[in-house]
């Protein structure tokens, strides 16, 4: 140990470039072979099976199961036009997009706080806000369940009833309200984290000029802290939307009949119907929809495109 | 020292929201695990008494040990699989210098952002026509899948700090590759490593999207057991459990904190 301690001393900052060079092209070769055992592993498991649920997409199911030609979108027509399918679509779409914003809404100040607060309270919000994401979803909706349970024996109604807010039991549970709350519990991390990433970058000077130059504190907030955590919020906002969009188990359990989304759908027709061909059309539109939010993303993320001229 | 940034009404609506989202985040494990040791029949709020009787009944519930034992072996193999294929491709992505690199990292990562529950669907179609009936087998597979991109962020992270003049110092000091490794690069990248197997490890432990598709009734890991038993039980026995798996989550969290920091870990 303290032999090659006493090397670094030695040599360690300026090993001579013709050397590392040399180490660098020798080394080349085998180091990029070291990612072909995932590479090969993800295309058999992963890239292949997605490919081939696509194809079974377009394809005909005949009364054996057996899954091939004639080709045909019928099924993704199924989807648009059946009023029923069309529907879990919307409210797919519309749970999401309510989920992300009241995300956005509610982590900005919990990120601001984060970031800014002494060490001590920062650790504390940190460990509250990611000690859920750990635990298990079905436990996180099996506790709203009891929470936003029908009747008088749930405890907000319990609550909302002790002090006399409301006279009767409110029903929020099977509701579209309850997958938006459990949503917003599960994936309220996936906003907090990218914010405070983006909110600590911000040199704390450019806050305190516009202060100085007399700024109120909701003018430093909407004309410099917000431009400049936009990458923050567009990488969070993509994250809570993918995947709420792709979500089962919240809206299994929160949403009963009436708030069946893309994935509890795509369950459905597979283990009960067995219908495969309109399982993988559900399926691709899922996988369109997530990859046309992720592809803005990026595209606003990458091209520098959230830089407000001044 | 930097409190003073926030004052006035702003701070106000900053704290109180912050509070409430606090509040918001606890309640649900809160009242499971209060209703857990409740002394009644039915789970109802506000609880009653105390008891550890169904902690008593969960400890005997074959099922639940059956779906814990499958569920612990299950997310020990996938820890062991995603860091054998994980740390090699996070290496090459790293320290490799050759075409394609960007469009490749951006392959092996792509499992993050695609809907687990499609993944899980996709494979399930492959592995039926390749007549693959191993439900642990599968699920070794899926699992796999889904965690590999997680050890590739962290190591890949730890990786980038790394300092190269320290390989160079041992490589001309004599060591082979297979010794600078050893004893120069993986000290450093140690607690990036440890962190994307424990991850791997909780991941797989919770996933339900592509563990839905792939267990059978014969192998059926925790998630699944608890969700067949929020729809047919009714006694406190169901908080129980799910205490159980949030403690363990606990450990987890506490876990990972010790070895590179919440933060660090998740954001990367």
């Amino acid at each position: 140990m303290t032999t090659s301690d006493d090397a670094v001393a030695v040599l360690g900052v300026q090993a001579p470039p013709a050397t590392r060079w040399a180490s660098r092209w020798r080394l080349a070769l085998p180091v990029g072979l070291l990612a072909v055992p995932m590479l090969a592993f993800l295309t058999y498991f992963f890239f292949y099976p997605a490919l081939g649920l696509l194809f079974s997409s377009i394809q005909t199911q005949d009364s054996r199961g057996i899954i091939g030609r004639p080709f045909t979108l019928a099924h993704y027509a199924r989807l648009i036009n059946v009023e029923l399918y069309a529907r879990v679509l919307w409210t797919t779409l519309r749970i999401s997009i309510i989920t992300s914003a009241l995300a956005t809404l509610l982590a900005y100040p919990v990120a601001l706080v984060m970031v800014k607060s002494r060490p001590m309270v920062t650790r504390i919000i940190t460990l509250i806000v990611i000690a859920p994401l750990i635990v298990s979803v079905v436990v996180r909706g099996y506790g709203w369940q009891l929470v936003l349970q029908n009747g008088p024996k749930g405890m907000l109604n319990w609550i909302l009833m002790t002090l006399h807010i409301v006279d009767a039991p409110i029903s929020v549970l099977y509701t579209e309200v309850a997958v938006v709350i459990g949503s917003l519990h599960v994936f309220f991390p996936m906003m907090v984290l990218p914010l405070a990433s983006a909110l600590g970058k911000i040199d704390p000077n450019l806050e305190d000029a516009a202060r100085m130059l007399g700024a109120p504190w909701w003018k430093v907030f909407l004309r410099v802290t917000l431009p400049l955590s936009m990458p923050g919020f567009v990488a969070g906002f993509t994250l809570v939307f993918s995947l709420t969009a792709g979500s089962f188990v919240i809206p299994a359990i929160l949403g009963g009949a009436s708030a069946i989304m893309l994935g509890n759908l795509i369950e459905q027709q597979i283990f009960v119907v067995y219908d495969w061909p309109f399982g993988a059309a559900i399926a691709a539109v899922l996988v369109g929809l997530v990859l046309a939010v992720n592809g803005v993303s990026m595209w606003l993320l990458e091209g520098r495109r959230l830089r407000r001229p001044e | 020292m930097t409190d003073e940034r926030f004052s006035g009404f702003g701070a106000f609506i900053l704290y109180t929201i912050t509070a409430g989202m606090m509040l918001f985040i606890l309640a649900p494990l809160l009242l499971v695990m209060a209703v857990s040791v409740s002394d009644s029949y039915f789970v109802t709020f506000p609880p009653q008494g105390f008891t550890l009787k169904w902690y008593a009944k969960v400890l005997q519930d074959r099922d639940f040990l059956e779906a814990m034992r499958l569920s612990i072996l299950l997310a020990l193999g996938t820890t062991v699989g995603s860091l054998l294929f994980g740390v090699p491709a996070a290496f090459a992505l790293v320290r490799g210098n050759f075409f394609g690199l960007a469009a490749i990292k951006g392959f092996l990562l792509s499992p993050l952002i695609f809907p687990a529950l499609v993944t899980g669907l996709a494979l399930l179609q492959v592995l039926t026509k390749l007549g693959s009936q191993d439900a642990r087998l599968n699920l070794l597979i899926g699992h796999v899948v889904v965690t590999s991109p997680y050890v590739i962020r962290t190591v890949v992270t730890s990786l980038q700090l790394v300092d190269e003049n320290l390989e160079d110092a041992a490589r001309t000091l004599g060591a082979n590759r297979l010794t600078t490794f050893w004893r120069v690069t993986l000290p450093q990248i140690a607690s990036g490593v440890a962190a994307g197997g424990l991850f791997a490890f909780m991941v797989s432990f919770d996933n339900y999207p592509v563990t839905m598709w792939l267990a059978n009734s014969e192998y059926s890991p925790v998630p699944l057991v608890l969700m067949r038993q929020l729809v047919n039980v009714f006694d406190p026995s169901v908080p129980a459990m799910s205490t159980i798996i949030i403690l363990m989550a606990m450990v987890g969290v506490l876990l990972l904190e010790k070895l590179v920091g919440l933060r660090r870990a998740l954001a990367a």
